[in-house]
């Protein structure tokens, strides 16, 4: 599902993000990628929102390449995908309901389709009664919890997550992982960056650990690299 | 053309969406519809800023648009003059009485000409002393020194014509038994370019003040971009297309172009039936018939477009300047 194929990234100015990155995950695989702050995993995760593009080597999705997606193209992969942000991200002068939806909107499916599908994404995150409030009102697990509505309401076959339980308790983590076991369960592919070790630990998942921009351990065994 | 569609809406649905064509239209129509009404809300939510930008549009359009209906109003008024104008054409005093039918019946098929009047030189002397007071001065003299004339009407137009009224006095000019041909051909030209003068001032005041509603808008639109910037990047980031994100302020340009055109057709309206008033008092005094012309339907009409298109335009150029740089990071 996705292969990064000898992949590096350097940025203006000289700095490598990311140095000869090589591993693959399957479809319906779920995996942790750690490292200190600045190892690259920021950029790893860009890299796979077309947020960047790789200075060189390949990164496969699918068998697609996406060094040959023009930039116009770049929409219509980033439906493919559902990206959790550690900030959440949400808009904040519409209510949870509409910040589920745009997924939704920008792919342009009609009404009545998004408020059911938005209504059992909510369901899926418990937060069905919530859908009228805006997003403030919420507590920070709840507001992530949106977050991941958002990101899995247009049923993404990828689903990244960056830092998802930064700012949580461990019971909240623990809740939010269990949610991605869920999407997991259903075929999707889920990718977490995060450096909390104790969530890590308690999770038996691949693990796949970045250094300054180099891929040194791979937990999971999976790849052949 | 539809199944097409959908097998590349199905190839796609490797995305997990599998919307049909029918399905996709429906959604863009009703986004369309929800843009404008959205747009529409937001700039009532913020009815100051949106007053003081569609002000500004608005007198920026009613300026030129009242030079516009001003020079219209003195060209219909000159052509009104100038179907009085009269060509004097004086007949040689050696001519024959023959010569002078053959000469009327010339001068009846010159086109453009309209009523072709004879005032022989007896008809000429009796005016002259009636209403000269040289009457009795005239009497010393041996014979009549007065010519016979006609008096030529060229045919009523809507517009003050020099050229055509130039092809006349040609034409006359070279039948024979005609001595001297007169028009006061110098009030007519000043008219004529003063008119063609206003029509390049109101070009010209067009053209600038048509750049100041695009800066406006353009600026207004920019300040909206930059206050959704956070919505616009999420909106990227779950994969809107750029003309997504750029419908949104395309419609709130135009809203307040065509909501400045309209304010500036209501001042014109407004300010002509302020003018009409005193302007039938002074038409009345010179026993004229002449009314005020308005912009009527189809000014109202090109007003409305091109404050329309200067609002989509200054969006565009806004929007195509600004987005290019809120990419997520």
């Amino acid at each position: 599902m996705i292969c990064f194929d000898n992949l590096s990234k350097r940025y203006p100015g000289g700095f490598e993000a990311l140095r000869n990155v090589n591993f693959k995950m399957d479809a319906g695989e779920m995996a942790f990628l750690t490292g200190h702050s600045g190892a690259g995993k920021s950029t790893l995760l860009k890299l796979l929102m077309l947020m960047e593009r790789p200075t060189s080597g390949n990164l496969l999705i699918n068998g697609k390449n996406l060094n040959r997606l023009s930039n116009s193209q770049i929409p219509m992969y980033r439906r493919q995908v559902g990206v959790v942000f550690q900030n959440h991200q949400l808009l904040l002068d519409r209510t949870v309901f509409d910040n589920v939806a745009l997924p939704l909107q920008v792919s342009g499916y009609p009404a009545s389709e998004i408020g059911r599908r938005v209504r059992a994404a909510l369901d899926g995150v418990g937060l069905l009664d919530k859908e009228q409030q805006n997003p403030m009102a919420l507590s920070g697990g709840e507001q992530q919890r949106v977050g991941i509505a958002r990101a899995v309401v247009h049923k993404p076959r990828i689903l990244l997550a960056d830092e998802p339980t930064g700012n949580l308790d461990p019971q909240l983590s623990t809740e939010i992982m269990a949610l991605f076991r869920r999407f997991q369960s259903v075929g999707v592919t889920v990718l977490i960056a995060t450096h909390d070790i104790n969530l890590i630990n308690r999770m038996q998942l691949r693990i796949m650990r970045l250094e300054d921009g180099e891929l040194t351990d791979d937990g999971g065994g999976y790849g052949g690299y | 053309m539809a199944a097409t569609e959908s097998n590349r809406d199905a190839q796609r649905g490797a995305s997990g969406q599998k919307l049909s064509f029918a399905h996709r239209w429906r959604g863009y129509k009703a986004h369309h519809r929800d843009t404008l009404k959205s747009s529409f809300s937001k700039m009532l939510s913020e009815p100051l800023q949106t007053m003081l930008t569609t002000m500004v549009i608005a007198i920026a359009l009613a300026l030129p648009a009242t030079l516009y209906l001003v020079i219209d109003n003195v060209q219909k008024l000159g052509g009104d003059i100038e179907s009085s104008t009269q060509i004097t054409v004086f007949v040689r005093k050696a001519a024959k009485p023959e010569a002078i039918t053959g000469l009327e019946g010339k001068l009846k098929t010159i086109t453009g000409v309209g009523a072709v009047e004879y005032i022989s030189a007896q008809q000429a002397l009796l005016e002259f002393k009636a209403l000269s007071g040289f009457g009795s001065a005239l009497r010393y003299l041996e014979d009549n020194p007065l010519p016979a004339v006609f008096l030529v009407q060229p045919l009523v137009k809507d517009s003050v014509d020099l050229a055509q009224t130039n092809k006349i006095i040609e034409a006359i000019t070279a039948l024979p038994a005609v001595d001297d041909v007169q028009i006061d051909m110098a009030w007519l030209e000043r008219l004529h370019s003063l008119i063609e003068m206003g029509h390049k001032i109101a070009l010209a005041l067009g053209v600038l003040l048509g750049i100041g509603v695009l800066l406006v808008i353009g600026n207004t639109i920019r300040l909206a971009i930059e206050s959704r910037r956070d919505e616009i990047i999420v909106v990227k980031l779950v994969g809107g297309t750029n003309p997504y994100v750029r419908r949104p302020f395309l419609y709130t340009g135009l809203l307040l172009g065509l909501f400045g055109a309209l304010i500036a057709a209501i001042m014109l309206f407004s300010g002509l039936q302020w003018m009409s008033g005193s302007m039938a008092n002074l038409v009345s005094l010179y026993q004229s018939q002449y009314r005020l012309e308005g912009l009527g339907i189809a000014g109202f009409c090109t007003l409305m477009l091109l404050g329309g298109v200067f609002g989509l335009g200054g969006a565009w150029i806004a929007v195509s300047r600004h987005l290019r740089d809120i990419e997520p990071r």
